[in-house]
């Protein structure tokens, strides 16, 4: 809406009876200003002498109906200006028609065409509450039991593979032997030929199988949670607290680690928990149903909860691609709550591949000249057959959900494209770092409460990495999370509880002791509180 | 009987009322043009809904609260009473309503129209649903609800849904024209039609029908819209069956050009409407059974009652669904861009706007209070015996930490109730509002009592002081407010920090003589928190604030204020804590390192807002030297950890204060205060209040280079003269002149410790060879006396070393002690 200054002329006698007059522009619509203020200011225009005349009070006395009255007038004229501009069809009345549906129907519950909840939101509550019931012993033994299942079944195609590859490369070695004697080069590659297609069958026919499986696995735990929950619901409805704040850690190997507690912000204080630790981070996304320990019921009560882990992993922009052990040990047993992690990347894939066509064709201006740059750059390295493949850039992420790896619901893989051997440096602007807190701010809004990052954005340790390169890293991440997660107060969003620096397994002690102490230097760790008696 | 108590007991319990929606996200990554990031909507909507709070009329349901729940999501906490008009239509749907009996509806409702116009608000929502309709046949009462949409969303800028039904919008609204009040009119016009009629408008017709409908009308403005809706609803007869000026009054309203509307206040002069404002006007329940007493008292108090007794709003909407807690991992976007582009699951229907509104229940409440006697609900000041009955009563109850009394729904109603009482007869009251502040301060009306603690009176000289002239500090102002307590919501708000910033220019322009400082800006902050609505109450007690305690301090050259202050601050820490001012000074940790914005923002720079409440609920009571005490008091709670440490870990700690336990703070400081003579923490600068005694230690007697110098503060003769007649177990003397001049005439139970004879190099009490010396001198003011004034200077210093408690030095010696009358010197 525009808007439009009037001035206010106001005339007035002075002490000597000579005509004089004030003048104030004022701007319409009028807004959330006080009369006072305004009167305040054409006295100013005044002699001293009129305040003690009274003259603010007839003054303020005419301003007042000036300004109602112009307030007014404003928008009558205003109004008036679109309703004949609506008669003479000068307004394109369909689309403020069309404008005026779309939002209430998009936005108001009253209007909009209902949607009962999905499937899975259905699953999701009848899971969580059941979860939090006395069914989650039978619940996890279930789990454990198809895990085994999966987890024999891969076990055994593993070992076939390897078998068959050992047959194989034995009968390969004998006919290479033989080479120009009674095998000509021809039929060694006849034999690969057949090799390969051997293997090729032996390794689909179990794929098949296992998926088969899986598939069976997932309906009957899901038809058996719902015929679970209702059978609840017959006996007695149980309250269930929502969240679960208990830790989700129970350290399985000894890796180095060190906690701290604390304080963010200036005057308010937020408490946090750091936890730094040397890890492989595939030990961190570990299979579930490994072992008996007490992973599966955290996981199991934090899934549809509002405490979510999450874990920052790096990745290449090469396609979708995972990290290759994680997506093994997400594949050891059924995912029944999402889709099966090969499915979720495929379907990732799919999406960014119609995110960059739409990117192009709408906004062809932007960023095409890094993003040009670094597509020739990848594609020189990558197989030359995907010339057009699009892809994300370094400070992107995917997402993927979990519900059967033992230390994180949702992973986070962030494209960063640093040359293993060449460190760089980096600032605080780099992409990457970017990257990093728009996955802190996506954590925020999503409830994620526990995130795991790597302190020195890798996840291995190499030969040029130098103790003051590192300590130079861990500096400039910490400090960027430090801030972020200090910005992070004002987002709205949910707190984040405890971030952990993941440091690369293979890390010297040493390294780690000094990485360790500078996370005290950096976060302001929390005074103990120290109880006095107080009647010495 | 049974039937009309529960039926009563029903109305009364639906007195508070909440509704919830989201507000807009800010796309992703954006900042504002100061380069700072955006203010969350939800905030913006907070401090723009403050205003409407103190909205409060017959025809308007007063607005109470409004909270900020996780991801933008805001909940509006407001009086409801009745039932909607919807509601009330179809229970009378049997007898149709007559026509005077709307048409007295709708007059009410004009009036609230008329009362928001005259504050520049608009509604825009008006709805039979937002009419509520309490009372029956003769004595309706009407009030508006849910009109602050409108002004709180910013004219729907700050959430994503539209605000009105279309139905009832005026034309022009649709072509965008937001904010003209005569769009209310029609809206009014149209709803008074829909009763008139006895019909529901376009029941069936889609939602874009209905707007091609109202454009319609604006494309040809000659038709008449009343007789066009009539005819389409068959009702045309009936229509043309009104009375002549009803007729009048409609056609007049929905005037196609608004210019052609009338105002509300006109509205109420037409003789249809106003002819009815004749008639008796009873007020519902006023000759029924009487109302309990609660709910006699201010609806904001109720509320606080309410929220005290367990009262979560939170919790209440959950149960009735309009907070869906859907599981977050599914929400969770595929991939998110550099560029804050994401691609999402399609978004759940729980973020859509629910118009439902979720009544709170008062009953408990009321079940809680309903025992106890009504002298609490309306207590009575100058009843001794009644005043005493209570103080036995609350005697027991103030034994308990502050925390839990705020948080005790039946104490806290007490003081509620007693200031209220209290802050209606202020300033007569003054006296005992102090008394009764000493005890404690009810959080619900910390801001008037503060204001009436520091002798506030409202005289309107607000609005006359020039805040809009550019002036050269509206620079730093600018940087210093969105750094100022951001993490309230109330002071983040874009209205808070308008506020913030008239109040600053404002003391500045009044105060010629001072220039702004860093840090009044989070001197400001409580003030402007505790009376948002109230920017006057707040300018003035800051106004009466800073001479109180901080005189001086915001000269341009305040260098000499602030070196006395804190030479005074190092005087005190080695009064009371000898051994830690000692390890201080040894490490070269002076006050000037840390302690300037601990004075300069009385703490307020330092601590969180609700710190800084508590600490200032007690600072008020006391006078200009209380908040040194608070200074030592918090150098006590951290005395281990500055002992084990050396200048950098000092720096580093103080550079960012660690948490610090305030009751604890609180009480300490206060008790050092009540134990410290006045004279000990004398001032130059200080304020005075009473001329000084002759015995007091005089106005300009001691010079700066002096109190910076001495480690051990001055004692005046009148205090050691009050301790010896009064309290003289709490006195040690040390009397330093030699053995004969002591023999000739001294104090009784002084010590005569020649200074001539004193080895001062060892740093040891027995070294003194004086017996039972430590004994003597243990939970004691130990006053050094002598003829020579460095002696004593140099002893006292001998004394803090050895880890003597409360070591200060006579004002001017031993033969200021001549002076005084009646004699209290003997001799041997």
């Amino acid at each position: 809406m525009d808007t439009s200054t009037v001035q206010f002329v106001y005339n007035y006698k002075d002490y000597a009876g000579k005509d004089c007059e004030a003048k104030l522009d004022i701007t319409f619509p009028f807004e959330d200003e006080s009369i006072g203020e305004l009167v305040t200011q054409l006295l100013a225009q005044m002699d001293p002498m009129m305040r003690y005349l009274d003259e603010d009070i007839n003054l303020q006395k005419e301003l007042q109906l000036f300004i109602d009255r112009e307030h007014q007038k404003f928008y009558d004229d205003y109004s008036e200006k679109l309703i004949n501009q609506a008669a003479n069809e000068e307004l394109d009345l369909e689309a403020i028609v069309r404008n005026t549906e779309r939002l209430y129907k998009e936005e108001m519950l009253q209007f909009a065409d209902r949607i009962g909840p999905s499937d899975e939101d259905i699953f999701a509550q009848s899971f969580h509450r059941l979860v939090h019931s006395s069914s989650l012993e039978e619940i996890l033994k279930r789990e454990r039991g198809y895990a085994k299942v999966i987890a024999d079944m891969t076990d055994h195609m593993d070992s076939e593979v390897e078998t068959l590859k050992d047959s194989q490369q034995q009968e390969m070695d004998s006919q290479i032997n033989q080479l120009d004697i009674t095998t000509t080069s021809e039929d060694i590659n006849n034999l690969l030929a057949q090799q390969y297609t051997t293997h090729n069958f032996v390794r689909k026919r179990y794929e098949s199988e296992l998926e088969a499986m899986m598939g069976h696995q997932k309906n009957e735990y899901r038809d058996w949670i719902t015929s679970q929950v209702s059978q609840m619901f017959q006996v007695s409805p149980v309250s269930t607290p929502l969240g679960n704040r208990s830790s989700m850690f129970v350290s399985q190997q000894p890796s180095m680690e060190e906690s701290f507690t604390i304080h963010l912000g200036s005057q308010l204080k937020h408490m946090h928990n750091i936890r730094i630790l040397s890890a492989n981070v595939t030990d961190l996304c570990s299979p579930l149903h490994v072992d008996e320990n007490l992973n599966g019921l955290n996981m199991a009560l934090g899934l549809y909860s509002s405490s979510l882990c999450g874990v920052v992993v790096l990745t290449p922009s090469i396609q979708a691609q995972a990290n290759k052990s994680i997506i093994k040990n997400a594949n050891r047993s059924t995912e029944f709550h999402f889709d099966q992690m090969d499915v979720q990347l495929e379907k990732i894939e799919k999406q960014i591949r119609a995110l960059n066509t739409s990117d192009t064709s709408s906004t062809p201006s932007n960023g095409s000249g890094s993003g040009s740059g670094n597509s020739t750059e990848g594609s020189a390295t990558s197989s030359p057959i995907k010339q057009h493949v699009a892809r994300l850039k370094t400070g992107d992420f995917y997402i993927t959900k979990h519900s059967n790896l033992s230390q994180s619901h949702v992973i986070f893989h962030l494209i960063s494209d640093e040359p293993i051997n060449s460190p760089s440096e980096i600032n605080s602007r780099h992409p990457v770092i970017l990257g990093l807190r728009n996955i802190l701010k996506t954590a925020s809004r999503h409830d994620i409460t526990t995130l795991t990052i790597p302190a020195l954005l890798r996840h291995e340790m190499s030969e040029d990495m130098t103790v003051p390169w590192c300590i130079r890293r861990a500096e400039l991440v910490f400090k960027c999370a430090k801030g972020f997660m200090i910005e992070s107060a004002s987002w709205g969003g949910a707190e984040l509880s405890t971030l952990q620096l993941l440091l690369p397994h293979d890390i010297s002690e040493e390294l780690f002791t000094t990485l360790a102490g500078m996370v005290p230097n950096v976060f302001r760790v929390a005074n103990p509180k120290i109880l006095v008696d107080s009647t010495k | 009987m049974a039937a009309g108590a529960t039926s009563l007991a029903k109305s009364e319990t639906r007195r508070l009322c909440a509704i919830t929606f989201f507000a807009r996200l800010h796309p992703g990554d954006v900042c504002g043009s100061n380069g700072l990031p955006l203010t969350p909507n939800s905030i913006a909507i907070l401090g723009r809904s403050q205003r409407l709070k103190e909205l409060q009329h017959e025809h308007l349901c007063q607005y109470l609260d409004v909270v900020r729940g996780k991801h933008e999501r805001t909940i509006v906490v407001s009086e409801y009473v009745g039932c909607t008009l919807e509601d009330y239509v179809k229970r009378h749907a049997q007898t149709p309503i007559n026509h005077t009996h709307i048409l007295r509806i709708f007059r009410q409702v004009v009036s609230g129209l008329d009362v928001l116009h005259a504050h520049k608000l608009v509604v825009h929502n008006l709805e039979p649903r937002h009419i509520l309709v309490e009372g029956c046949d003769d004595s309706v009462h009407v009030k508006l609800f849910n009109y602050g949409m409108h002004h709180m969303t910013k004219g729907g800028a700050y959430v994503p849904f539209p605000i009105g039904n279309v139905r009832y919008m005026a034309p022009e609204r649709l072509l965008g024209v937001n904010g003209n009040i005569k769009s209310d009119v029609w809206a009014w016009a149209m709803l008074l039609l829909e009763q008139l009629l006895q019909t529901e408008l376009w029941p069936k017709l889609k939602l874009s029908t209905i707007a091609w409908k109202l454009l319609a009308f604006a494309r040809n403005a000659n038709v008449s819209v009343v007789e066009k809706i009539a005819r389409e609803h068959q009702r045309l007869e009936q229509y043309q069956q009104l009375p002549l000026d009803v007729r009048d009054l409609l056609e007049r309203c929905l005037s196609v050009l608004p210019a052609q509307r009338p105002l509300p206040a006109d509205l109420l002069q037409h003789q249809c409407l106003a002819q009815l404002s004749q008639g008796p006007v009873l007020r519902p329940n006023a000759l029924a059974e009487p109302l309990p007493l609660l709910l006699r008292c201010p609806l904001s108090q109720i509320y606080h009652l309410w929220q005290l007794a367990g009262g979560d709003v939170q919790a209440e909407l959950k149960k009735e669904g309009l907070i869906r807690s859907e599981a977050p991992i599914l929400a969770l976007p595929q991939i998110v861009r550099l560029s804050g582009a994401s691609v999402c699951p399609p978004r759940s229907q729980s973020y859509l706007m629910d118009e439902r509104v979720v009544l709170l229940k008062l009953q408990p409440l009321l079940q809680r209070l309903s025992r106890l006697p009504a002298t609490v609900y309306f207590p009575l000041l100058h009843m001794q015996r009644q005043q005493q009955q209570q103080q036995q009563l609350q005697q027991q109850q103030q034994e308990l930490p502050l925390l839990i009394r705020e948080r005790d729904i039946e104490y806290q109603f007490r003081r509620v109730r007693l200031f209220t009482r209290l802050l209606q007869g202020y300033p007569h009251t003054a006296d005992q509002l102090q008394r009764e502040a000493a005890i404690d301060i009810p959080p619900l009306l910390r801001g008037p009592i503060w204001a009436a603690l520091l002798g506030v009176l409202p005289n309107a000289s607000y609005t006359k002081i020039d805040k809009f002239t550019a002036t050269s500090t509206d620079r730093q102002i600018e940087v210093d407010i969105p750094r100022c307590h951001q993490y309230d919501e109330l002071l983040s708000s874009p209205d808070g920090h308008r506020k913030l910033k008239r109040l600053l220019k404002a003391w500045v322009t009044a105060h010629p003589q001072y220039v702004y400082w860093q840090g009044l800006d989070s001197l400001t902050a409580p003030f402007l928190y505790l009376n948002f609505n109230n920017e006057e109450l707040a300018f003035l007690s800051l106004f009466r604030f800073i001479p109180k305690y901080l005189q001086w301090f915001f000269l341009k050259d305040n260098s000499a204020i602030i070196k006395e202050y804190l030479s005074k601050f190092s005087q005190l820490s080695a009064f009371h804590e000898p051994l830690l001012a000692q390890h201080l000074a040894s490490i070269n940790f002076i006050p000037e390192l840390f302690a300037i914005p601990w004075f300069l923002t009385m703490f307020s720079h330092v601590f969180p807002l609700h710190k800084i409440l508590h600490l200032w609920d007690k600072l008020m009571l006391g006078d200009s030297s209380y908040p040194l005490f608070i200074g030592v008091a918090i150098l006590k709670q951290l005395k281990s950890t500055l002992l084990s440490s050396g200048f950098n870990e000092c720096i580093l700690l103080f550079s960012d204060l660690p948490d610090i336990v305030m009751e604890s703070c609180v009480i300490e400081s206060q008790k050092m205060y009540e134990c410290t003579p006045k004279s000990i923490t004398h001032r130059q600068h200080a304020p005075r209040i009473q001329t000084p005694h002759v015995l007091d230690i005089g106005a300009a007697e001691v010079e700066l280079q002096h109190l910076q110098s001495e480690l051990c503060p001055r004692i005046s003769a009148k205090d050691v003269h009050q301790l010896l007649m009064h309290t003289p177990e709490q006195l040690a003397l040390i009397d330093l002149r030699s053995v004969v001049e002591f023999g000739r005439v001294h104090v009784p139970h002084s010590i005569n410790i020649p200074f001539a004879t004193v080895q001062l190099g060892e740093r040891r009490l027995e070294a003194l060879q004086v017996p039972q010396l430590e004994a003597h001198l243990r939970q004691r003011i130990v006053v050094c006396v002598s003829n020579i004034h460095q002696h004593a200077v140099e002893f006292s210093q001998f004394l803090v070393t050895c880890g003597v408690l409360r070591t200060c030095i006579l004002h001017k010696g031993f033969n200021v002690l001549h002076s005084i009358e009646p004699n209290i010197l003997i001799s041997n």
